[in-house]
């Protein structure tokens, strides 16, 4: 392929990538609905300025930031000591283990939405961030498994075997040794936690009819018979900066992240 | 070889309770409703296996899942020779990274969100609207056009996962390897063939399985678009699913949640099944 084709199929591929950006930009900075004296059509601020003069906004800011840093801490306090067992050992049940978590990865959400609802409306964890942390670890503990898996399985065996050897327990290791040198596979595991969290609403909806509700919920709430389409892309362009500034931090080792063996 | 050491069960503990109290137990309760009739959840009757038969023998779940089906077909269809396109496009660019970055920002809209702006895009004002109706294209909410909005919507919101695992698949194969078909003269082709795609297969065989599951799954962006119409065209299976559990019918909701959990692990088992034996095969 010619150079400038190839030039000319990734400015293709870029502008496809950006036009419902650039759309949504451009909406979240002008009048959808005629208010304020501001006719539909203008630029204005005023649909930024809305969020931050709604309380229930701001706080559905604060609940999504709440659940999704929790379920990254949750995934890796829980995901790393397996990643590394199903690593460095075998041992009986590993490969049956590995392929459920697989088959929990891909269990689509509805199907549980119902049973989780009803269980965690009896052990009290409706209505509260702590719930959605702990429901979206059915696809985000695996696939933080996954990647701390292959991540530590690049690390050599004698590094362990040194830290060992001169005497440091397994807690020790894990602390001074081992995260350290994975550092950037935490990093990914986390940004994909993240995520996926993030972008989730079938779990997210049904666990939060009344309180605790996140970002994603707080704009379906803003459609009604006359949508103010301005500040739903508003709220829009809010729910994008997070992921955007974890993109930006993860950036060199996004493509590592996934190289797995199967 | 691994030591063989079973205290290692003491380190995947947390992993397995966590993923008991979420998965396994609300699992084994879909279960256990699939075979009960439902009035209240205090009042349930034993049923047995009715609901699925019930199920199967009705049109409308044949009609859905060969809807779902198709389009996962389709979705995986561009999507996977797409992606996997552009990773090689990518290896010859100056600044890969950027590219993988633009392509990432899909994945973090928020899955509600994304139906939104497409549908602005499209509409009378929107950016898209003009160039459309230059070339003599009217968006009208047509099963054709639904369909095309979907797909396209979906491709726009996936397409970076697959660039991202395949190109990190590419980026694992040694030099030496392309230094060496070099020397052998081996086409453009060839390399890809027998070099770069059997290197990135282990990528690929997550990128399909993943796409996969989600694109049979797709709920909130196809009921977004056109709540499943024009007249059901654009129903699957999930949408069948959302309006059951919606209208408190616990029983057969929970018997069509487990066909869909069946079909998907099915289809999941078979292609590890097959991965494993190419594998084992030299």
């Amino acid at each position: 392929m010619s150079h400038a084709t190839r030039m000319l199929a990734l400015a293709a591929l870029l502008l496809f990538i950006a036009l419902p950006l650039v759309q949504t930009v451009m909406l979240s900075f002008t009048a959808t609905l005629p208010r304020d004296g501001v006719e539909p059509g203008q630029f204005t601020l005023r649909n930024y300025i809305h969020i931050f003069q709604s309380p229930a906004l701001v706080a559905s800011i604060g609940n999504s930031f709440l659940y999704v840093s929790l379920n990254v801490a949750l995934c890796l306090a829980a995901g790393l000591p397996a990643a590394y067992a199903f690593s460095r050992y075998r041992f009986t049940g590993d490969r049956h283990l590995l392929f459920a978590m697989l088959a929990f990865r891909v269990t689509p959400p509805v199907v549980l939405s119902l049973p989780i609802f009803i269980l965690f409306s009896k052990v009290g964890l409706v209505n509260s961030p702590v719930g959605i942390a702990l429901v979206h670890c059915v696809f985000n503990l695996p696939v933080a498994i996954w990647i701390l898996e292959s991540f530590i399985s690049a690390v050599p065996r004698e590094f362990d075997e040194t830290a060992f050897l001169d005497g440091q327990s397994l807690r020790g290791f894990f602390f001074t040794k081992l995260i350290p040198a994975i550092a950037p596979g935490i990093g990914v595991a986390a940004f994909f936690c993240f995520i996926f969290s993030w972008v989730e609403v079938v779990f997210a909806r049904i666990l939060t009819g009344t309180g605790g509700k996140p970002i994603t919920m707080a704009i379906n709430a803003l459609f009604s018979f006359r949508t103010d389409t301005g500040l739903v892309m508003a709220m829009t362009v809010f729910s994008l900066l997070p992921g955007v500034l974890m993109i930006v931090f993860v950036r060199r080792h996004i493509a590592r992240g996934f190289v797995i063996r199967t | 070889m691994s030591p063989q050491r079973n205290r290692a069960w003491f380190l995947v503990l947390p992993a397995v309770a966590v993923m008991g109290f979420v998965a396994v137990l609300p699992l084994l309760t879909v279960l256990n409703y699939s075979l009960h009739d439902i009035f209240t959840l205090e009042s349930r009757y034993w049923i047995g296996l009715e609901w699925y038969e019930e199920i199967i023998t009705s049109q409308r779940f044949w009609a859905s899942l060969a809807r779902s089906a198709l389009f996962s077909a389709i979705v995986l269809s561009i999507q996977i020779p797409l992606g996997i396109a552009v990773a090689l496009l990518l290896r010859s660019t100056r600044h890969p990274t950027l590219y993988l970055m633009a392509l990432a920002l899909p994945l973090v809209v928020p899955w509600n969100m994304i139906p939104g702006m497409w549908l602005s895009l499209v509409s009378p004002g929107g950016l898209l609207s003009g160039p459309l109706a230059a070339i003599g294209f009217d968006y009208k909410f047509t099963a054709l056009h639904t369909w095309a909005l979907i797909v396209t919507m979906d491709t726009w919101h996936w397409l970076g996962l697959v660039v991202i695992l395949s190109y990190a698949g590419l980026s694992a194969i040694p030099r030496p390897y392309y230094q060496a078909a070099e020397i052998d003269g081996a086409s453009r082709a060839a390399i890809f063939r027998h070099i770069e795609l059997p290197k990135i297969a282990g990528a690929l065989t997550i990128v399909l399985l993943l796409r996969f599951v989600d694109s049979f799954m797709i709920y909130t962006e196809a009921f977004r678009i056109n709540a499943g119409g024009p007249q059901g065209a654009t129903t699957f299976l999930s949408l069948d699913l959302g309006e059951e559990i919606n209208g408190f019918s616990y029983g057969s909701a929970a018997a069509r949640a487990m066909t869909y959990f069946l079909i998907v692990i099915t289809v999941v088992w078979a292609f590890v099944q097959v991965t494993r034996r190419r594998e084992a095969s030299p």
